[in-house]
């Protein structure tokens, strides 16, 4: 960052710059999976990439993704950095017997023999009009596994500086981008920068709550506090960034200033990760809570496909700025 | 026929015996003994398999293999004592008691794992073989699987894949009739076996698993194009497993008499000695001392598990991440 210019760029983008650095800096990364080579990814995000470095080290995959995730394992035992995408998070329920049962026990099971240095990229979340198979926020499955770091940017600057430090880590790492969040635009550094797991951003300061957020949310809980400031009311916004590693002690810091804690994902609420940021808030500093936290998510539902009913589920900006309103009420 | 080396077979028969002679500590002294936890998974009837799939292998080939791995496991080196010591939890096993009977890994000796979720070493042998392909080296990557991960979606993508991308996976199918409790003709479509990857343009041979000179000179001959030009391969072996599934299993579907019967028949070590015998390879007092030899290398190395020490409870929240502790 010594030069401090910055581009304007899409989250797709991004991602696929960090992708194209990576794999310039080292040729042990591999890129494979469902359409990545010359057609470059249903969303974009390896455009090029096969034109550049050759299509053995971006390959297009048969639809495998039990064979891609194995494949991605077996690779990165053997001392490859694959990046693996998998179309959707719903297809990572396929892919899970590599990613949960291999990926995440291997350097464990094996004693600390081996590491497997793989990424797991794959696109969830709704907003798209994909309905309930190609929709879901897994995120909070993924954190409970031990062995895994799940990754869940929200901006472009995150999602690039992130996804090189997954390529670097030597363990397995669930990323997770937005699918309605790749046209997103955002500031970036011109110059390489990597962002280390485990360290959560303040993306807003504020004095009267704070709301946790990651992966789009996050954007709606910026753009709902800024009309919560227009109302008076000052919300610090924090992003965790990693929901594995967490960064829990930059949330507490936070809520010691402002004493009252929201969370907000548009996982389904019930079984969701803001209930673990709840419960680390409340064992870790009850006594900076002036009220109950509260969570924001979907309701306990599949994601409908009508617009209609989809918005409904899914939080809107609108629903953030009510229900935080109405919490401080 | 390079199986016929007298040298040769004298170590197939010092490699079985030992696979045999450990299994059966397993059986009739951990067991009873209750030294192990969960359950473990005996070779006993398919050492010809490892002993001559691997003898015919180089020792640089990564080999991966199943819940059943003991035999591959000691077919590839790795110490009796340090697989007995992961067995019983010691500190001084494989994967210092954090895998058990059904997770020995050696990455020294490129023995990846055992993988003892059925049809999931598969496509990891693949990514194992995509590696080998990047490298230009020409090793040959091993995969064992038993009947059973032929009917999983995992061997079906991973055999596409391996033959799409030209990956050097030996496939190396160790028909012993029975997954868990189902014979092969109640859970496979066809039971000719070696037909069940030819729809991947992936040639398949159906092998004797229980004579060791055929494994061997099966796996030696599939391996070798394989290093000039990658390409997967698949050989079944037929074979039988002389125990049940696990040590727990009460083998409540098969008649009495099958594995006694089969023992009788197709012990594939008996059929060695004989084979060796009649071509005054040894006599009876030369396998006798072979015997007694071996047995007493497990013997010495179950002693020193036995004195092995355990790891401390907190050793458990330790090497969860390649850097770093458990927070």
């Amino acid at each position: 960052m010594a030069s401090g210019k910055m581009r304007n760029i899409t989250f797709a983008q991004a991602v696929r710059t960090a992708l194209r650095e990576e794999m310039k800096r080292d040729e042990r990364v591999i890129v494979f999976g469902e359409d990545v080579g010359q057609y470059g990814g249903v969303y974009g995000c390896t455009t090029g990439l096969q034109r550049e470095f050759g299509e053995e080290r971006v390959r297009d995959t048969p639809i495998s993704e039990m064979g891609i995730a194995g494949i991605a394992v077996g690779a990165a035992l053997a001392g490859y950095r694959p990046v693996a995408e998998i179309m959707y998070v719903d297809f990572l329920t396929h892919a899970s017997d590599g990613i949960v049962n291999n990926a995440a026990k291997w350097h464990y099971m094996s004693g600390g023999q081996f590491s497997v240095p793989v990424v797991f990229r794959s696109p969830g979340g709704g907003g798209a009009g994909y309905a309930a198979q190609h929709s879901q926020n897994l995120e909070a499955w993924f954190a409970h596994i031990p062995g895994l770091k799940v990754v869940v940017p929200g901006v472009p600057r995150d999602a690039r500086g992130l996804l090189k430090a997954a390529i670097r880590d030597d363990d397995p790492v669930v990323f997770i981008e937005h699918k309605a969040h790749y046209g997103f635009k955002g500031e970036m550094p011109a110059d390489e920068e990597l962002i280390p797991f485990g360290v959560a951003e303040v993306k807003r300061e504020g004095t009267d709550v704070t709301i946790v957020s990651w992966s789009r949310t996050l954007t709606f809980a910026l753009e709902a506090a800024e009309q919560l400031a227009g109302e008076g009311i000052s919300a610090e916004v924090v992003d965790p960034r990693t929901l594995q590693p967490l960064d829990i002690t930059t949330i507490c810091e936070s809520v010691a200033k402002t004493r009252h804690l929201v969370v907000a994902h548009e996982a389904v609420t019930f079984g969701g990760f803001g209930g673990e940021i709840v419960a680390q808030v409340t064992e870790h500093a009850w006594e900076s809570l002036d009220r109950p936290p509260l969570r924001i998510g979907a309701p306990f539902v599949p994601l409908p496909y009508s617009e209609p009913m989809e918005t409904f589920v899914i939080p809107q900006v609108s629903d953030l700025v009510a229900r935080v309103r109405a919490y401080l009420g | 026929m390079a199986g016929k080396d007298p040298a040769r077979l004298l170590h197939f028969y010092e490699d079985m015996l030992r696979i045999r002679f450990f299994e059966e500590k397993v059986r009739d002294v951990l067991l009873p003994q209750r030294l192990f936890r969960g359950s473990s998974d005996l070779y006993i009837g398919q050492e010809a398999v490892a002993v001559g799939a691997l003898h015919a292998l180089r020792d640089d080939d990564p080999v991966i293999s199943t819940h059943r791995g003991h035999g591959h496991a000691l077919a590839r080196n790795l110490d009796p004592y340090a697989l007995f010591c992961e067995i019983m939890g010691r500190t001084p096993g494989t994967c210092h008691g954090k895998g058990g009977s059904m997770h020995i890994a050696d990455a020294g000796r490129h023995f990846v794992g055992e993988n003892p979720v059925v049809g999931s070493s598969a496509p990891m042998a693949a990514g194992l073989a995509l590696a080998c392909a990047l490298e230009r080296n020409d090793r040959v990557v091993a995969c064992f699987f038993g009947e059973g991960a032929l009917n999983t979606g995992a061997f079906n993508e991973a055999a596409n894949l391996a033959s799409l991308w030209r990956l050097p996976v030996l496939f190396l199918c160790e028909n012993n009739l029975y997954a868990i409790s189902v014979p092969l003709e109640k859970a496979s479509a066809i039971t000719e076996l070696e037909n069940r990857a030819c729809c991947y343009g992936i040639k398949g041979q159906r092998v004797n698993g229980m004579r060791v000179m055929d494994v061997y000179e099966a796996v030696s001959q599939a391996a070798g194009p394989m290093r000039e030009a990658a390409a997967p391969a698949y050989l079944v072996f037929d074979t039988y497993r002389f125990e049940g599934h696990h040590t727990a299993d009460k083998q409540t579907y098969r008649p009495d008499d099958e594995a006694l019967r089969q023992f009788r028949e197709r012990d594939p070590i008996h059929i060695l000695e004989r084979e060796m015998i009649e071509d005054h390879t040894v006599d009876l007092d030369t396998s006798i001392a072979y015997r007694d030899r071996i047995r007493a290398e497990i013997d010495d190395a179950l002693a020193r598990a036995l004195e092995a020490p355990w790891p401390e409870p907190e050793e458990a929240l330790v090497g969860v991440y390649a850097k770093g502790e458990v927070e």
